[in-house]
């Protein structure tokens, strides 16, 4: 009985939704029954149009993603090993990360074009900020005793920065992949509602434009499932990697 | 930074497709907007709905997350349902938001609200989690009653986590308020035709990409501010 309780919730939930739809109050153009979303879905996941829309999608997001994983980790090392690149690059930095990166969508669309290019570079410069910042905050934060045991045992730089700062700094690393992630699905289906001819933030838009509720729905499922299989991916894959210690606080 | 402005300010005399534009020329187009008196009506309807839904999500969040921290039955029936949308993209909500709320500003600030509370309330939970039992049992020692415990012990250890979520749900607001009203004042197809007409007002393009920017930044410190005045017990690390 116990292990039921955290169904409760989302039962009574899906229960209510149900409900809402066989009223007859609202038109089913606005809550559609769950039979109709589940038959959607089922046409979605066997229909290899749909997928090949969910596969675009995913290009995306992980393409973008992985640069700045790349670009973040890489930059990130360099501020919080380097002063003088923390005093140069730190101000640019903290000085626009609030600001909403998405708002240069437009002009990436003229720089780069309104296919992938210029989502993928939004993308990137989204998730390029948190893992700067947590990759930096990790890498600063390395104890400095075993740095000095490492020296004073006559390891190298490359050494020390091999063995001591990056195993040191790696849960920070995936804290920060673990922020940037959803980002990237998040501003993937941003900018492919806002303007493309592909990928699953157009089929919403698309399904809602032709009055098909039930297949919207459908495709906020998908989004919402690969968005869930993607972190629990990235966490599967930071408990192989950073197995030494386990994962616990959602944030740093 | 400076030298990241001086460069493009140079590559810019040097020459650059039209549609890049240099950070002096920005500056001008803004401060003549500025006084024109255009700007501050969009900036005031964007941060009414901005803030408005910051302030629901946040205080929703905030007091679930408390809650789902204090309480056990709470938390077994709530978290789930939390953490499995968590990695959801909340925006994906708005086409269905815009047919239950309409077209208009209830729709937006709504999603905003649903937007905010995610970080809000992980952070409060995991703020409470966080609460060294030590202080909690040595108030009930003390013969504290429940009621202060919650005052005095819990909410003040779970703030500087609140805060953090704080800073990134008013980033979050703005993200969303800007996708809300780029999706919303152009469908997919009207999108092209938008954009046509307003390829021929870059300066505009530009100036209001600066306000929104000056914007987070100004949000952003405000926060940290007030931050800094209410923990001012906790050195301030973020």
């Amino acid at each position: 009985m116990r292990r039921l309780v955290p169904f409760v919730l989302i039962g009574v939930v899906l229960l209510a939704w149900e409900l809402a739809a066989r009223s007859g109050l609202w038109s089913p153009l606005l809550f559609p029954p769950l039979a109709n979303i589940a038959h959607e879905f089922v046409q979605f996941v066997s229909r290899a149009d749909r997928l090949f829309e969910a596969w675009v999608s995913l290009y995306r997001a992980l393409g973008g993603f992985a640069l700045a994983a790349l670009a973040g980790v890489a930059t990130g090392m360099l501020m919080g090993r380097s002063a003088l690149a923390a005093g140069l690059l730190d101000p640019l930095f903290s000085g626009t990360y609030a600001v909403p990166k998405l708002a240069l969508f437009p002009i990436f669309i003229f720089m780069f074009g309104i296919g992938s290019l210029s989502k993928v570079a939004l993308i990137f410069l989204e998730c390029l900020y948190p893992i700067v910042i947590i990759t930096c905050h990790g890498a600063r934060s390395v104890n400095r005793v075993l740095l000095w045991s490492a020296q004073n045992m006559g390891a190298s730089r490359a050494r020390i920065f091999r063995g001591v700062v990056i195993p040191a700094t790696a849960p920070f690393i995936f804290a920060g992949f673990r922020v940037a992630l959803p980002v990237a699905m998040i501003v993937v289906i941003i900018t492919e509602m806002i303007s493309s001819t592909d990928g699953l933030g157009y089929l919403v838009i698309y399904s809602l434009s032709s009055l098909k509720t039930d297949r919207m729905l459908a495709v906020v499922v998908a989004i919402a499932l690969l968005g869930w299989l993607l972190d629990r991916a990235l966490v599967a894959l930071r408990d192989r990697l950073v197995y030494w210690e386990k994962l616990e606080t959602y944030y740093v | 930074m400076f030298f990241v402005l001086l460069l493009w300010e140079l590559l810019w005399i040097w020459g650059l497709p039209a549609y890049v534009l240099g950070p002096v020329a920005i500056l001008t187009h803004f401060f003549t907007a500025l006084g024109s008196g255009e700007l501050y009506v969009h900036i005031g309807a964007s941060l009414m709905r901005s803030l408005s839904g910051f302030a629901i999500g946040t205080l929703l969040g905030i007091a679930f997350g408390l809650a789902a921290g204090i309480a056990r039955g709470f938390d077994r029936m709530l978290s789930p349902m939390v953490f499995l949308t968590y990695p959801v993209p909340k925006i994906v909500m708005l086409p269905l938001f815009m047919l239950w709320f309409g077209l208009g500003d209830l729709s937006k600030i709504l999603i905003i609200a649903l937007a905010c509370f995610y970080p809000m309330f992980i952070n409060a939970y995991y703020g409470v989690k966080a609460v060294p039992t030590i202080l909690v049992w040595s108030g009930l020692n003390m013969g504290a009653g429940r009621r202060r415990i919650f005052f005095r012990v819990v909410v003040p250890s779970a703030l500087p986590l609140i805060f953090a979520g704080m800073r990134v749900s008013l980033a979050l607001s703005f993200i969303v308020m800007f996708a809300t009203e780029m999706i919303n004042a152009r469908s997919a197809r009207g999108h092209l035709i938008r954009e046509a007409e307003n390829s021929l007002r870059f300066d505009l393009m530009y100036v209001s990409l600066l306000s929104i920017a000056i914007l987070g930044y100004a949000g952003d410190q405000l926060l940290r501010l007030s931050r800094e005045r209410v923990l001012a017990w906790q050195e301030s690390g973020a």
